[in-house]
């Protein structure tokens, strides 16, 4: 009984830990990306955000595509924030754990 | 009855026919033959010769200077398009490149403006780093994604400061003397700028100003001013682009649809790069319209984001959706 509480305690530790280790995935709906003065705009001020890891503009479907570092996570109106900052408006999100 | 329809008919008419003035004043009709493509190069990838995303294009002489963006580098061409050298890396160091944008040539020297590094790097031709211009911020001499560049005579530069929302007037040393636009803040009034993407300076002393998001370009004499301190009286002399050009942007003949590029050509006129149009347009110095050529885009990747125009007429135009350089040219040349 010691043992298997001992187990469990760990593997949840282990899956906490894991989930703790990755970043966050955001995709952001923008309208107006195909101009690249916007896109890179956004692109800018993306990377120049501490605990970004990347920024992938898709511009034939109008998203940006925001992955962060372990631990660093955005709020919808930092997100908003940052874009409005560059010019545009967030249409709708999705957010996934990676 | 019949005399109300009357009435009706007649308002009718002089609707239509107002209509119809309006249009042809507002849409003008092209003044000369049509350009022709003449040839294509490039495609995507990094290889020498191929393109990601170029945003700028200069000429000078025989050669042709291209912003190949995604790819930090600058690569030059001759005018046929063959390949002859490039130069630049990514970084954030001095002599390299984030994303150059437009480009200028002028006293033997390629200027770039660095949208990810808030700078103006300067280079020889053949690729020798020389110095840079300015650094990131929203002060005098600062930038915030500065888009284009062009340079006068006497070494000054004006650089169109994307973010800042104004073009800055510096001295050869990057020392600021003036500025057009208010800092951080758009509008089509008040002397304000709508993310102004481009310059470009006429021998005339004419400063051209792709007034980016506003759909217009705004022209400001240079010329005279105050003796003492030198610096120009920079008066507002005419803008274009839509009704007033007050940012209605179109589809037509001399409207706009975000003007990323702007360039003067060999006899004077002014080239414009009319992105969401897929086009260039050809102005006077005086904003009348001359023409338009460009190849369609697909609705969401735009064909014409750069241009530039060598000696003999011919115009060079960064083609951003398909990462190539399109080359056009009338049959009569506008030399």
């Amino acid at each position: 009984m010691k043992y298997s509480l001992q187990l469990i305690t760990a593997t949840a530790l282990l899956w906490a830990g894991l989930a703790f280790a990755a970043g966050t995935q955001y995709e952001l709906r923008v309208d107006g990306l195909a101009c690249p003065f916007c896109a890179y705009g956004i692109e800018k001020k993306f990377v120049k955000t501490e605990g970004v890891e990347s920024v992938d503009i898709d511009l034939k479907n109008g998203l940006v595509i925001v992955t962060t570092a372990a631990g660093k996570t955005f709020t919808e109106d930092e997100l908003k924030t940052l874009l409005n900052d560059a010019g545009f408006t967030l249409k709708r999100m999705t957010e996934k754990s990676l | 009855m019949s005399r109300i329809r009357w009435m009706s008919v007649g308002v009718a008419i002089t609707i239509l026919t107002a209509l119809g003035a309006g249009f042809s004043l507002w849409s003008p009709s092209p003044q000369e033959p049509p350009y022709q493509l003449v040839k294509t190069w490039g495609g995507k990838g990094a290889d020498p010769g191929r393109f990601n995303e170029p945003t700028g294009v200069a000429v000078f002489g025989n050669e042709v200077f291209i912003s190949d963006s995604r790819n930090a580098r600058i690569q030059v061409f001759d005018l046929d398009g063959h390949y002859k050298r490039a130069f630049g890396e990514a970084g954030k160091a001095h002599g390299q490149l984030g994303r150059p944008m437009n480009l200028t040539v002028a006293r033997g020297e390629l200027y770039v403006a660095d949208y990810f590094n808030d700078w103006i790097q300067v280079y020889t031709l053949d690729g020798r780093f020389l110095r840079e211009i300015g650094q990131a911020g929203s002060g005098p001499g600062q930038f915030d994604a500065p888009g284009g560049v062009a340079v006068a005579g006497n070494g000054n530069v004006y650089v169109a400061d994307f973010y800042n929302q104004r073009v800055q007037h510096l001295n050869a040393d990057g020392g600021f003397v003036r500025q057009w636009g208010v800092t951080r803040e758009t509008g089509v009034f008040g002397g304000k700028l709508g993310y102004p993407t481009d310059v470009a300076l006429a021998p005339t002393g004419t400063l051209f100003i792709a007034d980016g998001y506003n759909d217009r370009v705004l022209a400001y004499d240079l010329n005279g001013g105050d003796l003492n301190t030198g610096v120009s009286s920079g008066e507002l002399t005419t803008k274009w682009g839509g009704p007033f050009a007050m940012n209605i942007h179109g589809p037509w003949n001399g409207w706009f649809a975000t003007v990323t590029s702007i360039t003067v050509g060999p006899k004077g006129n002014v080239y414009v790069a009319d992105f969401y149009n897929d086009r260039v347009q050809k102005f006077t110095p005086d904003g009348e319209f001359l023409n338009a050529f460009g190849l369609p885009g697909d609705g969401t990747m735009h064909t014409a984001i750069a241009v530039a125009v060598s000696h003999d007429g011919s115009v060079f135009v960064a083609d951003y959706a398909n990462h190539q350089i399109q080359k056009w040219r009338r049959n009569e040349q506008d030399r």
